[in-house]
């Protein structure tokens, strides 16, 4: 970690002494390990990226007999100036601030939920990560379902509420993105856990023994020991819900009574880009949205990256 | 936290370097004529649509199948009755003509999607199954090859009329059918009668728009929540556009400008359709529309007695209701009873496939035979006029002569879906603004968002110029 970066990108081998031949070793081994993953990030993702790029200066079409040509800007002034496009950053950010924190909490919770050594413990671990293992818009479905204004959960809230309570989740817009909110937390807080309790597990025992033996409360063990043995995993927990919350979309398409609505009220980034490349055929100003996507999960992870915690 | 800003400007030079290459690619992609494997497809098809329409290759079909030869057909069902036509070709025409075709079924939800992406990968079945409205686009972009001399001088005298400007664009036949539409609204008549509800028969007949709003407010009121079922759960795509679209029609305004389909400005936000609209909110926020419903149960078990839908649930409707089951036509909100027409056909791909082989194909399954069976499979109207003279049910006081009545008056009454290649986008648009107005959005903002949107599209497309 004393390492100066300058050293690494530095192939200039100034004097073969040993220390320098060491690191040029490992260096080239760390090459070549990286290798497959690499070559297929630059496939799959670097190489159509690049393409989106260029295509986002054309009016290129899925399928037109028309010829493409160089619009240059043109899309993008389009894509900015359109309120739909700004309403689905808007959308994108409240789903975003509410499930990072809400999300992240409750996979805590519940990881230290199963990992206490009580009867029943593994159960609870399938139980909770079950909705993983399902294909997003297969649950959808069944939420649609569940989610009928005279569905299971209507009919739930009414016994708890007597009745006061029962909204038309997917047609009503103020309470479309709450349900979407919620099928969001079942459907993926599992993942988040199962990272986080593999964390706690790694948190050396001898820790909570030491606190206990200093006389800390559970709360006092919790803030001082649990958080800072997992505080790197938790922090990439965060990160990793706010990028895939911002990749919003198998919930939106399928639950509303139509992707994106009702008016608006659930439209992303997502649902824009697809109606727009695919569904309109528009490859052109798709790809503008794509790389203004691009831009704004890069600006926002690179800020979250700021809050990184450092080794002690 | 200093290595950030290095590591970005890095990335961001790498990404540079990236479009410089890509840019130098696409550039020669555009002055080489098509030399990206996309490029090459989509070149490739538009000129040949070109020579077809040029008169050149006008005439697809030389009267010989060469050889032994394989046809791959898209369908959007695989009922018994498609299962059932492909087979008897196989084993009747086909085996002697050595023709042998491959059903492949996508399902109807997505269909045209499938079709696009199968065109964007060059790989389009040689006979394509599709919804009415979507030759014009699939014409447009060369998916498909006009009929041209494959159909021989007389074969269309038995089809009905609407079926051949269906299958019409340009001036060029492009399809055939086995089966028109109807749409209406299906009642259990007892109900209507014991509310002293008249029961019109013809659509100069139909229900005024206030008329019905007071039938829906009486059969409320008689203890029924939501009296009119409007299968809202079939969800966003071709049944909105369809069932409702002849509400702005009646009214006097309709979903495109038809003169020169360039836009739907004064058409689909003008004061007719916004107030046409407005009633249809008002209903489902009165909760007379049955918005809950998730499947046909509601009307085959008498719960709910007004059905708003399209001949396909006739089947199952009069199953279930026998004699107390009644067509009426769909209300008139200002200029007359209108009423959705046209529906899935077939037409040649534009490929190498042998045009007489797949005109053999389509010859077959518009015979009477074929469509006699599979017009019943799907409670549909026969597109041949001597299939519809022998079933009863079509003729006067027959249950469904009112589809009839209707079809016959197109485009009066009966009112075909655009023939443009804007489309997909008038029906996207449509389909998001009716959510949306049920949702309770501001009709005359959503209207004119659809508007933008359509107009947006044909401007992107330079209005579709004519291939």
């Amino acid at each position: 970690m004393t390492a100066p970066a300058a050293t690494t990108g530095d192939l200039e081998p100034s004097s073969p002494e040993p220390q320098s031949r060491e690191r040029e070793s490992r260096f080239s081994a760390g090459i070549i390990f990286s290798l497959p993953a690499a070559l297929l990030l630059t496939l799959f993702m670097v190489i159509p990226f690049g393409f989106a790029l260029v295509l986002s200066f054309t009016n290129r079409k899925l399928l037109s007999p028309l010829a493409t040509r160089w619009v240059g800007f043109d899309n993008y002034v389009d894509v900015l100036t359109d309120s739909g496009f700004w309403g689905a950053i808007k959308n994108n950010l409240v789903f975003s601030i509410v499930t990072v924190p809400v999300q992240s909490a409750l996979a805590l919770l519940l990881a230290i939920l199963v990992n206490q050594k009580l009867r029943g413990s593994v159960f609870f671990r399938v139980v909770y990560f079950l909705p993983i293992t399902f294909s997003l818009s297969a649950a959808s479905i069944i939420w649609l379902v569940l989610l009928n204004p005279s569905g299971m959960v209507n009919t739930v809230l009414e016994v708890f509420t007597f009745g006061a309570f029962s909204p038309d989740w997917l047609n009503n817009p103020t309470y479309t993105m709450a349900a979407v909110i919620l099928v969001s937390l079942w459907a993926s807080v599992g993942f988040q856990m199962v990272i986080l309790l593999a964390a706690l597990q790694d948190v050396p025992r001898v820790l909570y023994e030491a606190a206990s033996v200093d006389g800390a409360s559970a709360w006092g063990q919790f803030r001082n020991v649990t958080l800072p043995g997992i505080r790197h995993q938790l922090f990439f927990v965060i990160t990793i819900t706010m990028i895939l919350s911002f990749r919003l979309f198998d919930q939106v398409w399928i639950l509303p009574p139509r992707p994106g609505g009702p008016v608006d009220a659930t439209n992303t980034i997502m649902v824009e880009l697809v109606d727009t490349g695919f569904g309109a055929g528009q490859v052109g100003k798709g790809s503008a949205i794509a790389v203004l996507f691009f831009l704004l999960v890069l600006f926002l992870t690179i800020f979250q990256r700021r809050f990184e915690p450092k080794d002690l | 936290m200093s290595h950030a800003p290095r590591k970005f400007s890095r990335l961001l030079a790498i990404l540079f370097a990236f479009t410089l290459l890509a840019a130098a690619c696409g550039g020669d992609d555009g002055d080489g004529e098509g030399a990206g494997s996309e490029e090459g497809s989509g070149s490739e098809e538009g000129s040949g649509s070109e020579e077809a329409a040029g008169g050149d290759a006008a005439a697809p079909c030389d009267g010989n199948i060469d050889g032994p030869v394989t046809l791959t057909l898209t369908s959007h069902g695989s009922g018994d009755a498609y299962t059932g036509a492909v087979a008897d070709f196989n084993a009747g025409p086909g085996t002697e003509l050595g023709v042998t075709v491959e059903l492949i079924d996508l399902g109807e939800a997505g269909y045209e999607d499938f079709i696009v992406a199968a065109a964007a990968s060059g790989d389009l079945p040689d006979i394509i199954d599709m919804d009415g409205p979507f030759l014009y686009n699939f014409a447009w972009n060369g998916f498909v090859q006009p009929l041209g001399n494959c159909v021989p001088d007389g074969s269309l005298d038995d089809f009905l009329p609407s079926i051949i400007s269906q299958g019409t664009y340009n001036g060029e036949l492009y399809s055939l059918g086995a089966f028109d539409s109807g749409m209406g609204i299906w009642a259990k008549r007892s109900v209507l009668e014991a509310n002293d509800i008249r029961i019109p028969e013809t659509s100069e007949d139909a229900w005024t728009v206030d008329e019905f709003d007071t039938i829906l407010r009486t059969l409320q009121d008689s203890g029924i929540s939501s009296p009119l079922d409007i299968k809202w759960f079939y969800g966003a795509g071709e049944w909105r556009p369809y069932g409702f679209a002849p509400i702005i029609q009646s009214a006097g305004g309709d979903i495109i400008n038809r003169s020169d389909f360039q836009s739907a400005e004064g058409a689909l936000n003008g004061p007719e359709a916004v107030a046409a609209m407005t009633t249809f909110q008002t209903w489902a926020q009165d909760g007379l529309l049955d918005l809950e419903a998730v499947d046909d149960t509601p009307f085959i078990e008498g719960d709910v007695p007004l059905s708003w839908v399209g001949h396909w649930m006739y089947g199952a409707y009069k199953e279930a209701l026998g004699d107390d089951l009644v067509l009426v036509p769909l209300p008139d909100f200002g200029t007359g009873s209108k009423a959705g027409m046209g529906s899935w056909n077939y037409a040649m791909a534009t490929g190498d496939a042998d045009p007489d082989a797949v005109w053999a194909f389509i010859e077959f399954v518009t015979s009477p035979e074929q469509v006699k069976i599979i017009a019943d499979a799907e409670s549909a109207v026969p597109a041949l006029r001597s299939v519809l003279a022998a079933d009863p049910t079509f003729q006067p006081g027959g249950d469904r002569y009112l589809y009839v009545l209707n079809l016959e008056a197109a485009p009066d009454i009966a009112f075909p879906r655009p023939a443009t290649p804007a489309y997909g986008a008038i029906r996207d648009a449509f389909s998001d603004a009716l959510a949306d107005i049920v949702a309770g959005a501001d009709v005359q903002e959503t209207l004119d968002k659809a508007v933008a949107e359509i107009d947006a599209d044909i401007a992107a497309n330079d209005g579709y110029p004519t291939q």
